[in-house]
This record gives C-alpha cells, sequence and structure tokens, in this order.
C-alpha cells in the first residue's frame, strides 16, 4: 500500500472528524457547563438540516443563498434551544441528571415527528454551494474541495470556541461554573442566564452544523439517531466538556472509522464502541477530562 | 451586557417567527391530503353494502428511511380501494384499508401484526418496509394462517429460505434483481474483469451482493471482486468508502444502496470523479429528485417499476390518478403497493370467497395485468415474475428531473432461481412442500 | 408504640389483599380479555421484569444504565440460537439465557462498578453498542440484521393462554425473589451505599463487590426476560440490544416510580397499552410517548406510584390529625 493512498484515506478520515467536531463541540460545551447529556442534540441536527433546506428553497437567492439559510437556520435553533432550556431544563436543575436525559430523550421522540409532520420524511438535498463545488488535486488524487469548507469551518469553530472560554470575561465564567457552581453563584453571576446562553450556542452549533451536513450528503429522517451515538463516542473519547479532548476525540474517531474501513470493513464500526469503552475503563473521565469531584 | 442579552433575545424570537413565513412559502407540494374519492365512491357501492367488506391489513414502517416508501405505498393502496370500492368493491365486498406502523422495530412489527389478525380481523396484510421486519412477521401470520402480499420488503429469505405458503412476493427479490442488474452491467462494460461493491449492511445488501457474486462469475469467469465495501444502513458519509474503492481502482463497481443513502453517496462520489467508473445501484425516482442536477449522467441505475421505467398506457394512467390525488408523480413503491391490491382482487374473485386456504389455491399461477404488465404467481414459491428495470441516467426535458433512457425490462421469469435450485435450499433450511 | 405496630401489621394485611386481588384479576384476565390484549398483557409481563431488573440498578443501587437491552437482547439470542440451530431442550435453553447474560453482565459489570453517574450512563452505553455491534456484524453466526426465526416453544406452551399462565408464574416468581432481594440486609447495604457510599466503605463494605453482584443479578434477569420474549414472538433480531430498546425500561421506571419496587411494572403496563392502543389509529407514537414523558417528568416527580404514596399518606396524616382533636 503506497503512502498516497493512505494519505488519501487519512485526509477523508479527516473530512469525518470534522463534520463529528462540528456537531460533538456543541455536545461537549453542553455537557461541560450544564452537565447534561443531550441527546436532542443530534436531533437538533437533523432539524438544522431540514430548516436550512426550506430556508434555501424559499429563498432562491443563487450563490450566497445557501450560507444565508445555514446562518437563519442556526438562528432558529438558537431559539428553539432558548425555550427547551428556559420552559424545560431549567426546572430540573434541582432534581439530578437522570431527569434531565429523561427530558433530552423525550425531545428526541417529539422532534422525530415534528420533522415527519413538516417534511413528510422525503429525502432532500442541497447541492453544493458555488465556490465549494468541484475538487482540488492531492498527490494526484482528487479532494473534494466541500471537504475543506467543513475543515476550515471546524477549524473557525474550534477558534472562536477557544477564544469564547479562554479568552473572554465569559470564558472565565464559564470554566469556572464548569468547575464550581455554587462559587460563581455566589459571586452573584446569574447561573441561570449563562446556562441558557450556552445551551443556546449549543442548540446553535447543532443548527449550524445540520445546515452544513446537507450539502455534504443527505438530509433524510434517521440522521438524529445516526449521528448522535458516534458524538458520545466523540466526546467520551475525548473528555467531556474539554475543548481540545472534543477535537482529539473526533479526530480518533474519524481516523479509526477511516483505515478500518480500509482493512477490517466490517469491524469499522465496533472499533470505535472498543476505542470508547477502552478510554473509559483505563480513564473514564476521557483524555482531556477532568475526574470528576 | 443585560441590554446586549435582551436585543439578543428578540432576535432569536424574531427569527423564529420571520422563517416559517419563508419556509411556508418554499413548500413545493402541498402536503395536506386533499379531499378523496370515497365520498362519491360510497353509494356506488351501497348495493353490495349488506355483504361484510374484505379487510386489509397495510403494515408498513413509518420512521427514519423507510418512511418515504411507506406513505407511497399507502396512497398507492388507498388509490387501488377507492377505485375498486367505487366499481362495486371485491365480489360486491367492500374493501377496507386499515393501516398499522411497526416503528422499524421487529417486535412492534411482530406485534401489530397479531393486531391485525387478533383485533381488526383482516383478511389479507400487505406490507411492510424493512426485511427484517418482514421476516420477523413471516412467522407470526404464517401461524395465523393469514396471507401477506410483500409489495416492498423483498429479500428472499420469505420465498426461499424461509418459505411459507402464507406469503406472495411481487416486488423482484434480491436475487432476481441483482442477477439482471449485474447483466445490465456486464452488457454495458463487457470488459471489466475487476470490481468493487458497496451495499447496505444489512439483509438486503447481503442477498444483493451474494447474487451479484454468483451472476458475476458465471458471465466472467475470472472475475475478481477487489472490495467489499458494507457501510451501514443510514449512513451518511461515505467519503472512507469512496476512497476506499477508489484505491482498488476497480473496472465496475455494483452496489445496492437506495434511497438517502445513495443520495449522500453520489454526491460525495462526484468530486472524486468516481463516476468515470461504471457504477450501478438503485437510482430511482426518489433518489434521482433529490439530487436534480447532481444525477450523474451516463451511471447506471435499478429498479422496480415506475413510469419512466414501464411507461405503458395502464402506467400513464395510474400516473394521472396519483398526480390527481397526490400532487407529485408516484414511484415504484406505491406502483407495486398498487399492484397488490389488484393481485388480491383477482385471486379472491378466482376463488369465489375470501377464505385463505381456497384464495393460496387460486393465487397459485394466476396471471394478472398490472401497471408493470403481465406477471404469473409462481406455485411454487408464490414468487411473482415481475420485471426488473435498469438504464441509464440521462437529461430529458420533458421532465425537471432526469431519468433514464436505454431501458432493458427484464421479465421475472427470466431471472429467478430456478425451481431445483429453490429445492436445494429448502432441502438445506428444512422447508417442506 | 403499640398502635404503631397494629397500623403497621394492618397496612401488611392491606398490602396482602391488594396482591392477593391482583393476583386474583391476574388469573382471570385471560377468560375475561380480547385475544389481542391477552398478547399486551404478555407482553406487559415480559417487558415489566425486563423493567424490574434495571430498577434493581437505578432505583436501588442508584446506577442508571442505558445498557440493559444488551443482556435482554443477550438472553433472547442464547435461546434463539440453541433451539434453532441445536435443538436444544427449552427448559434448558431459558436457563442458558439466563446464564449467558449473567456472565456477560459479570464481564461488563467489572469494568461498570467502578464509575458513578454520567460515567456509569456511559460506560453501559458504550458496552450495549459494543455487544449490538458484534451479533450486527458476526453475520454467519448470528444471522446479522436478518435475525433468527422459527423459535418455537415446546407442545402446549405454543397457546397464548398457556404461555400467559407460564410467563406469570416466572414473573411472580422472579418478582418475589427480587422483593426478597431488596428488602434484605443485602439491599439495605445496596440502599446505604446509595445514600452515602464514603461511609458505607467505612464500615468494611466492599462497595465495587456489592455493586458487581447486584449488577449480574440484574443482567440476569434481563436475560430472562428476553429469553421469555423470544419465544412468545418466535424471532429475534440485533435490534433488541439496541439502545434504543435500553430507554424502555428508563422510561418505565421515571414513568411509574424508581423509588417504588412496583412502580416500573406500571410504569411499563401503562407504555405497553398506551403503545398498543395508540398505534390502532396514528403512526405518531413518539410525539405522544415523548409529550407523556414531559407530562410526568414535570406534573407527577419522582413517577406516578411515588406521587400517588406521598398523596396517600398526606391524607391519612389528614385523618389521623382530624381524628387527634375532637
Amino acid at each position: 500500500m503506497s503512502f498516497d493512498i493512505l494519505f488519501n484515506q487519512f485526509m477523508s478520515g479527516i473530512a469525518r472528524a470534522s463534520l463529528l467536531f462540528l456537531v460533538a463541540s456543541g455536545l461537549s460545551l453542553t455537557f461541560g457547563v450544564l452537565r447534561v447529556l443531550n441527546f436532542a442534540h443530534g436531533s437538533l441536527y437533523m432539524l438544522g438540516a431540514f430548516v436550512t433546506y426550506s430556508i434555501w428553497k424559499g429563498l432562491l437567492i443563487p450563490v450566497v443563498g445557501f450560507y444565508i439559510a445555514t446562518f437563519l437556520a442556526a438562528l432558529v435553533m438558537g431559539g428553539i434551544g432558548i425555550i427547551i432550556e428556559f420552559f424545560l431544563l431549567r426546572r430540573l436543575y434541582a432534581r439530578g441528571w437522570p431527569e434531565q436525559l429523561l427530558v433530552t430523550y423525550a425531545l428526541v421522540l417529539i422532534i422525530t415527528d415534528l420533522v415527519k409532520l413538516g417534511w413528510g420524511g422525503e429525502f432532500l438535498s442541497i447541492p453544493r454551494p458555488v465556490p465549494f463545488k468541484g475538487a482540488v488535486s492531492l498527490f494526484g488524487f482528487p479532494f473534494p474541495s466541500y471537504n475543506f469548507f467543513v475543515i476550515l469551518l471546524g477549524l473557525a469553530l474550534v477558534i472562536f470556541l477557544w477564544w469564547l472560554v479562554y479568552r473572554t470575561r465569559i470564558g472565565d465564567i464559564i470554566r469556572a461554573a464548569a468547575h464550581d457552581r455554587e462559587m460563581v453563584a455566589a459571586l452573584g453571576i446569574p447561573i441561570p442566564w449563562l446556562f441558557t446562553w450556552i445551551f443556546v450556542l449549543g442548540a446553535m452549533i447543532a443548527g449550524l452544523s445540520g445546515g452544513v451536513a446537507g450539502p455534504y450528503g443527505a438530509i433524510a429522517l434517521g440522521m438524529d439517531i445516526e449521528i448522535i451515538v458516534e458524538c458520545f463516542a466523540v466526546v467520551v473519547i475525548g473528555g467531556m466538556g474539554s475543548l481540545p479532548g472534543t477535537l482529539l476525540g473526533s479526530f480518533i474517531v474519524g481516523q479509526v472509522y477511516a483505515f478500518g474501513i480500509m482493512f477490517k470493513p466490517e469491524l469499522a464500526l465496533a472499533f470505535i464502541f472498543m476505542v470508547m469503552a477502552a478510554v473509559l475503563i483505563i480513564r473514564p473521565w476521557g483524555i482531556f477530562g477532568r475526574p470528576e469531584r | 451586557m443585560k441590554r446586549i442579552a435582551v436585543l439578543i433575545t428578540i432576535v432569536f424570537v424574531l427569527s423564529l417567527l420571520v422563517v416559517p413565513m419563508v419556509m411556508a412559502q418554499a413548500k413545493p407540494t402541498p402536503a395536506k391530503e386533499p379531499a378523496k374519492a370515497p365520498a362519491q365512491a360510497k353509494p356506488v357501492a351501497k348495493p353490495a353494502a349488506p355483504k361484510e367488506p374484505i379487510k386489509l391489513g397495510a403494515i408498513y414502517c413509518f420512521a427514519g428511511p423507510c418512511y418515504m416508501y411507506s406513505e407511497s405505498a399507502i396512497n398507492g393502496i388507498r388509490i387501488a380501494a377507492d377505485e375498486i370500492n367505487a366499481k362495486g368493491g371485491i365480489m360486491g365486498r367492500k374493501l377496507d384499508v386499515i393501516v398499522r406502523d411497526t416503528e422499524m422495530k421487529v417486535d412492534v412489527g411482530a406485534r401489530e401484526v397479531k393486531d391485525l389478525i387478533l383485533r381488526e380481523k383482516v383478511n389479507f396484510l400487505e406490507g411492510p418496509c424493512s426485511s427484517g421486519v418482514g421476516l420477523a412477521m413471516q412467522v407470526v401470520h404464517s401461524e395465523y394462517k393469514v396471507i401477506r402480499v410483500t409489495t416492498m420488503a423483498n429479500t428472499e429469505g420469505q420465498v426461499v429460505d424461509k418459505f411459507t405458503p402464507y406469503i406472495v412476493q411481487i416486488v423482484p427479490n434480491t436475487y432476481m434483481e441483482a442477477k439482471a442488474a449485474t447483466r445490465y452491467l456486464h452488457k454495458k462494460v463487457p470488459t471489466a474483469k475487476k470490481f468493487a461493491t458497496i451495499n447496505p449492511d444489512y439483509e438486503f445488501g447481503r442477498r444483493e451482493f451474494a447474487a451479484f457474486k454468483e451472476e458475476i462469475t458465471k458471465l466472467v469467469p475470472d472475475a475478481e471482486i477487489l472490495y467489499e465495501a458494507w457501510p451501514k444502513p443510514g449512513e451518511k458519509d461515505f467519503t472512507a468508502f469512496i476512497t476506499a474503492i477508489m484505491a482498488k481502482k476497480p473496472d465496475a463497481v455494483h452496489s445496492s444502496l437506495f434511497g438517502g443513502d445513495l443520495v449522500a453517496f453520489t454526491k460525495q462520489a462526484a468530486p472524486y470523479e468516481f463516476f468515470k467508473t461504471p457504477f450501478i445501484a438503485l437510482y430511482d425516482l426518489p433518489v434521482l429528485l433529490a439530487l436534480g442536477p447532481d444525477a450523474p449522467e451516463g451511471t447506471f441505475g435499478f429498479g422496480r417499476g415506475c413510469f419512466f421505467m414501464d411507461p405503458n398506457p395502464k402506467m400513464l394512467e395510474f400516473v394521472d390518478k396519483y398526480k390527481k390525488v397526490r400532487g407529485a408523480y408516484p414511484d415504484s413503491w406505491a406502483v407495486q403497493a398498487y399492484d397488490g391490491v389488484y393481485l388480491l382482487k383477482a385471486a379472491v374473485e378466482k376463488a369465489k370467497t375470501s377464505e385463505t386456504e381456497a384464495v393460496i389455491k387460486a393465487m397459485e399461477g394466476i396471471s394478472i395485468d398490472s401497471l408493470r404488465g403481465r406477471f404469473t404467481i409462481r406455485p411454487l414459491d408464490h414468487m411473482g415474475s415481475v420485471p426488473c428495470y435498469q438504464g441509464t441516467i440521462a437529461k430529458d426535458p420533458a421532465y425537471p428531473f432526469k431519468i433514464w433512457k436505454d431501458i432493458s425490462r427484464v421479465p421475472g421469469d427470466q431471472v429467478w432461481r430456478s425451481e431445483e435450485s429453490v429445492r436445494e435450499v429448502w432441502k438445506k433450511t428444512g422447508v417442506v412442500r | 408504640m403499640v398502635i404503631q405496630k397494629m397500623e403497621q401489621n394492618e397496612s401488611m394485611v392491606k398490602r396482602g389483599w391488594w396482591l392477593i386481588l391482583l393476583l386474583a384479576g391476574a388469573i382471570i384476565a385471560p377468560h375475561v380479555i380480547s385475544d389481542f390484549y391477552l398478547v399486551i398483557l404478555i407482553e406487559a409481563l415480559i417487558m415489566s421484569l425486563f423493567a424490574l431488573s434495571f430498577n434493581l440498578l437505578f432505583g436501588y443501587m442508584g446506577q442508571l444504565s442505558f445498557g440493559q437491552a444488551a443482556f435482554y437482547g443477550l438472553g433472547g439470542y442464547t435461546v434463539a440460537m440453541l433451539i434453532t440451530k441445536v435443538n436444544f431442550n427449552f427448559w434448558l435453553s431459558l436457563l442458558a439465557g439466563v446464564g449467558v447474560a449473567g456472565f456477560v453482565g459479570l464481564i461488563v459489570g467489572f469494568f461498570c462498578v467502578r464509575l458513578r453517574g454520567i460515567y456509569f450512563a456511559v460506560l453501559t452505553l458504550a458496552f450495549g453498542q459494543l455487544l449490538f455491534v458484534i451479533i450486527y456484524k458476526w453475520h454467519d453466526f448470528t444471522g446479522g440484521d436478518d435475525g433468527i426465526q422459527g423459535v418455537f416453544p415446546p407442545g402446549i406452551l405454543k397457546i397464548p393462554i398457556v404461555y400467559y399462565y407460564f410467563v406469570l408464574l416466572v414473573f411472580i416468581a422472579s418478582a418475589f425473589i427480587l422483593w426478597r432481594i431488596v428488602n434484605s440486609p443485602f439491599g439495605h447495604t445496596l440502599k446505604a451505599m446509595r445514600e452515602n457510599p464514603e461511609r458505607t466503605e467505612f464500615l468494611g463494605i466492599h462497595i465495587a463487590r456489592y455493586q458487581l453482584i447486584t449488577f449480574v443479578i440484574a443482567a440476569a434477569f434481563a436475560g430472562l426476560a428476553g429469553a421469555l420474549w423470544v419465544p412468545f414472538y418466535r424471532s429475534v433480531a440485533p435490534f433488541y440490544l439496541m439502545w434504543i430498546k435500553s430507554g424502555e425500561p428508563v422510561m418505565a421506571a421515571i414513568l411509574g416510580g424508581a423509588s417504588t419496587f412496583f412502580g416500573p411494572v406500571l410504569g411499563m403496563f401503562i407504555m405497553t397499552f398506551i403503545h398498543a392502543y395508540i398505534l390502532g389509529f396514528t403512526h405518531f407514537w413518539p410525539i405522544i410517548m415523548g409529550t407523556i414523558i414531559l407530562i410526568i417528568i414535570f406534573a407527577l416527580p419522582g413517577g406516578i406510584l411515588e406521587f400517588a404514596k406521598v398523596k396517600l399518606k398526606e391524607r391519612q396524616e389528614r385523618m389521623k390529625s382530624a381524628k387527634g382533636s375532637p
């Protein structure tokens, strides 16, 4: 097996990793601060994809239509995030995580049916947007330029989140709240509102990644369940709530899958869960996570 | 700080209000069910009213990727039932359709079949979408001695490995479909020797692959399968599979991907110039509709019979009816479900009763004129000689989406498993007949 | 003191009456209800056993498992494979199903019991999915996505009503065993560990060992539920091991009340019957189930049975105070 073939496979692993990172970063962020394992994150991703499609179709703006639609879809998901956090999750922070988890599980069921009601479950597809239609050449192999877009977007999100978490005052509060909620509250910072905004940010990231997934693949029912378990794997491997962890986690899952497909296709999926279980056994809080007190 | 927060909140709320409006504008087709025919149909059926209706349980999978197919099938069934009832029903008996959902779960499917049989007391069953659910159901309805016509789940297991007399298959099964598709691929690229395959990793994909392998080694004795890709059904990221296939440089690629998975695959494969390699997959109407301009011209497709595959007068008439009711083109899933209802009608009329054993007798060897032309049910394994279609994707000015040209229609009896072969499998699996 | 004791005895008798009434109802039920609801009743009983096994972990050990379906499915697969492939004795197959589930539970549990809270939930989810993928992908051995069909129980057990009495018997016996376990010193230790792990550790109790034993028991009973289900529907499929299936007992426990012994049973009965009823006229079941969960969580915190218990206690106290003040 020559180098260029391996490199090419590596690059497709990277493309998969960046899409996974886009989705999982929102999940990880929500978990890190709110300590809510959000099953509905995948559903928001799916809903984001469908909403993006409808807005794109409704706007009918040739070149930038898709980008505007994705942005608007992210906003809509943010709005839905407000509703979910404000009316549901907020009332449960005192009651323990199993009930929160079940609420997000209920949302998975509800959102699936809402999508069925709204779009009828057709397969939809958005053509790739203009500057990213073709492919570029890498070692003589073509590489889809849209994958570059996804990778770039993933990188941009990394930088944005890194800036937000490590370089701003809000970031200080976020990190402090993830560490010790009561302490931050005692300092007079309105924790409930902080939680709302973090959840909204997570939901917006879900919507954004759903929009990006439209031209990447297909928009169809069931994409919520497909993505969420893999995102759990990413977040668990990297460490729940850790940004560098999520980056590493998606890299590992993407590569394990890509090379699994190349060398042992029938076990590619099992490898991911093996890695996940191994990490949980050796280092339950993940590679970059911190053990809970 | 607070003011900004309030401002952002307002923006969000506004976006929530505005976007649905944009989306409402964007709605392409009226999804709402328009008023349907039965209202007018009733008076005609009235004279026969005192007779007990015949009940048909339509059990499909309204979840995930199956949702759309199931909706189509139900539409086809309802149109057929309304037509039949408008003309006085079956032997003067009204045809009632009762719809049930399996949620694409085997346990729910098995239970809902029991529900249809025990509570609704249906005479016949039609469905489901998922092959796995179909196999689980078959054990149950065979025990209760109720016939099921399978119009969508097409695993050969239902009529061959796990045959029971209570099943009738009028969708080309995995064996026939893959055999016919392989022949088409071979006809188009006779020089191809090195193949790669990509099939969804479940019952359907496994069987299609097995049939492809069997047929290609017959056609090309020195054929070689370089790589088998097995993405899970529902996979939406095929990049790694695509690069892995291309790394092997095959002469042609056989696939049984379908639906949303095929849409995703096609879009991801195109930038790699994957479609320079001859490729065949289940490019039927919904996939071509979703892909729009992205559908790869010159690539081969196979399918189970919709209007552009078989534009006979009867089919075109059905297209008009369907468009009137649903506002869209019918896909092959609606066509087959429609045919299923008429098959039952023909069998009941031949048997002159809806009693199961008599209908099975009548069904064996029956021929009907369907939307896909005339086909016959083989007495041995209850497999219909339904045609398989293949074609090459091309533009057509008459339609806003791409369709096929160079269409080949392979009658089922040319590709189905020979009776000896069926008996051989039965010997292994213990089916006695 | 004496009065209190008498009251306690009285309540015991009362509770006993309830059970006898329920039992009588359960025995008569198949002769009263229609064929279809008999099927649903069998389903509800088997699934209740599954929910009880889950609640041993959730309600008593305080750990939420999101991989319980893996053991349920393993029990089912063991029975299916033994019966269809080697024509094994039905009763021994059931036992083997329990054994295999328990054994795998021992291995999985060994790793899981060292974690708490959300990590426990995620690790059980990971192991569950791993087992699911193995069964799904191991086509030659397990039949892959196809599953296994034709798993028939022997003789008269093929008749639903007979199978019902058989399941009822197994259910009562299992519920009794589980009831004894949670009310034994072992069960009390378990609860103490849930409330205060550090203190119990100080008392010289090896938490991990206790939890591992519980995990194995729960896995074995989940396996029993699966082993009962599969011959009833004559088939098994990998879906039985999937995480979505693991969500069902979680919902049942929260619905009925995880802190009570029979809460999950009540929850499962409600879920099964409503599901069967609603699928009769709509395929929008998920949205209804989702809404029910939300309503229960927000309106009846702690579940239906817990809510009823609290209300009953309030009423009793009110009556007592009314009696006390002439």
